[in-house]
């Protein structure tokens, strides 16, 4: 499926975060299981999403994003 | 006439006492908390502290708390925190901190741990934010929802008119510390007021403080769950009346530079964390976020927690050469909650100084060399003892069991005789479970008798890992599973997991794998390191079946295990 330029962005972030190569990452992978996004990494990518896209994370809702797919939903519902 | 300078008697001193003394003699100086962001700072002085936590007592006391009672709470650091913590002892309650969940959908494995709390605490209130109160319904935690109470009811709740602090000695309990107990399960450390009082006392020898004045200053990002931010920082910080600048764990880890900043920015002395953290300033701080910082007041960077570790400390001494950080300002440090916190530091000030590891040391966590943690702090013994029989005392050079004794060692866990007994040795020597050995009086740790695992300063029961793993396969798949750490630089242990499969089928172990590898990122937020199959048979266990872990980590690490996959 042909990804958004949007996903393309979140994506380059995964990989610089969790250090892994671009074209590895898919939207069904797990961040902290796949992706290895310990607990400093997770709030680096938060931070980068945040300063990337010019929005705020709301406290709390992290424990529900826990594949990349999530992440590129939350990400689009919260660009609308 | 006192020879202290503190405005109570430290002999008999409560937690009341500091506060009121902090209130009396440093009126102007107080507590300032960043939000999220580390930006909006909201000051408060020290006489504002004292009247919100008096407010919080009478709304606990209106709510029925008795002396005693637990309070359990999960909150971000925050004044409603302090608000409900210093209410709750002002009660004569013992507040539970709780740290919020932090991994990637946790959500559900938090609720599961706040439940088992509450079975073993049986609070009087759990308090925690809206959102949480929701999860604790939707993920089945009904003891938990029972006694849940929000910030926001707590702050509206009636508050008593006739509340008078009761009568609280210096021997009483002020609060539980919860720490992670060999079964895997929670522990909850208590802690009495003279335990708090004193390890104040004694960080203020090291570190050389001059008490309710405006000459140090504490920054701090800890959690307060943990006893390094409790204790540390917060309760440290009251004691000396001095200013502190409270962050949130989670403004830290997002942007790590604005750590350095609000030390440069606030001329603080005063800064602890455990290795993990400078490591990471190491690799995430870009130079130029650096520029025009001036870390020279940062007379005590504090480093414990978790092992320290000499290239971390060289690397980060060049790096923040420019901001005028110099390498005798690092502080290595060694503590825990059983002992409250503080147990030795390094006060010679003239860098990090380390040793070889010694022959016959645990070379498992993959260092060569170890870093010297310093004397005992006030009042306190250290000793080791022999591994084949615990108590006999070794001489100075020998490796063996630290054991710790003095005015800061805990009164226990709760609810847990049998784990109090098995670590206090003759009901007065603390046993740290940790090994090293004393030279010039001075301490190293080399490795630990323990199997914990500790990653970023939290510690992590081997069982918390296997339990995940065996859950996953069912009946014809893992017979027995071992977890142990294997070191990663200055980045801290990793946590590796090898099992023992009934299967050789790629397919079927794939699948195995992935199952395991997301039961573990839910529940404790942590990639492994490395996840091996093995065949039956191979992990190595005492005639009683039991695994032995440290066998087993040799054996991963000579490359003598067979991998599946």
């Amino acid at each position: 499926m042909e990804r958004s330029a949007q996903e393309n962005q979140i994506v380059d972030l995964l990989a610089k975060v969790s250090k892994k190569d671009r074209a590895s990452i898919q939207p069904e992978q797990d961040l902290v299981a796949d992706l290895g996004l310990d607990s400093p990494k997770t709030l680096q990518l938060l931070a980068e999403l945040e300063d990337t896209f010019q929005i705020e994370i709301d406290e709390g809702d992290e424990g529900r994003i826990s594949k990349v797919r999530d992440l590129f939903a939350y990400i689009a519902a919260k660009k609308k | 006439m006192p020879t202290h300078p503190y405005p109570f008697d430290p002999r008999t001193a409560t937690l009341l006492d500091a506060l009121k003394g902090a209130a009396q003699l440093s009126a102007s100086r107080g507590i300032t908390i960043y939000d999220r962001r580390g930006q909006n700072a909201d000051r408060r002085s020290y006489v504002e502290l004292l009247a919100l936590a008096g407010r919080g007592a009478r709304r606990f006391a209106a709510a029925g708390v008795k002396p005693r009672d637990r309070i359990l709470v999960c909150l971000n650091t925050s004044w409603e925190l302090l608000e409900i913590w210093f209410g709750a002892v002002l009660c004569g309650a013992h507040p539970v901190l709780v740290a919020p969940p932090a991994a990637l959908g946790g959500a559900a494995s938090h609720a599961k741990k706040i439940e088992g709390l509450v079975e073993l605490l049986n609070p009087h209130q759990f308090i925690c934010d809206e959102a949480m109160r929701n999860e604790l319904i939707e993920f089945g935690a009904p003891a938990a929802h029972a006694v849940c109470m929000t910030t926001q009811e707590f702050l509206a709740a009636p508050s008593s008119d006739t509340f008078s602090p009761p009568l609280v000695k210096t021997s009483d309990l002020a609060f539980l510390q919860l720490t992670s107990g060999s079964t895997g399960r929670q522990r909850a450390v208590q802690i009495r007021h003279s335990n708090v009082i004193h390890n104040a006392l004694a960080m203020a020898e090291f570190s050389r403080v001059v008490p309710f004045s405006d000459a140090d200053a504490v920054v701090s990002w800890l959690p307060l769950n943990h006893d390094m931010g409790l204790v540390g920082c917060l309760l440290y910080s009251v004691v000396q009346g001095i200013n502190l600048f409270l962050m949130r764990p989670e403004t830290f880890l997002a942007r790590p530079k604005l750590w350095l900043q609000t030390i440069s920015a606030n001329r603080a002395t005063m800064s602890a964390a455990p290795n993990f953290a400078y490591q990471l300033c190491i690799e995430r701080v870009d130079p130029k976020d650096l520029a025009g910082l001036d870390l020279s007041s940062w007379r005590v960077a504090l480093t414990g927690a978790e092992m320290v570790h000499p290239e971390t400390c060289r690397l980060l001494c060049e790096k923040w050469a420019e901001q005028k950080f110099h390498p005798t300002q690092l502080l290595p440090s060694y503590g825990m909650a059983e002992a409250t916190l503080a147990v030795t530091a390094d006060r010679k000030c003239v860098g990090v100084r380390t040793s070889p590891m010694p022959a016959g040391a645990d070379a498992g966590l993959g260092m060569n060399e170890v870093v010297c943690l310093g004397r005992p702090v006030l009042d306190t013994q250290v000793k080791i003892s022999s591994m084949s029989e615990p108590g006999q005392f070794l001489a100075e050079g020998a490796l063996g069991e630290v054991y710790v004794k003095g005015p800061g060692v805990f009164a226990g866990y709760y609810n847990d005789d049998a784990a109090t007994a098995e670590t206090l040795y003759k009901g007065e020597w603390l046993r740290t479970g940790d090994v090293g050995f004393l030279k010039e009086g001075e301490l190293f740790i080399t490795g630990r008798t323990k199997d914990v695992i500790i990653v970023h300063g939290h510690n992590l029961m081997p069982h918390e890992l296997e339990w995940l793993a065996e859950d996953v396969s069912g009946g014809g798949g893992s017979e027995r599973c071992g977890a142990f750490s294997v070191s990663h630089g200055g980045d801290g242990e990793q946590a590796v997991l090898v099992i023992e499969a009934g299967t050789s089928d790629a397919a079927q172990l794939e699948v195995y794998d992935k199952e395991i590898r997301t039961r573990v990122a839910r529940a404790l937020g942590l990639p492994l390191a490395d996840l091996m199959f093995v065949k039956r048979g191979q992990i190595p266990k005492t005639t009683s079946g039991k695994v032995q872990r440290r066998e087993l980590r040799q054996r991963y690490l000579d490359g003598t295990l067979d991998r599946l996959k």
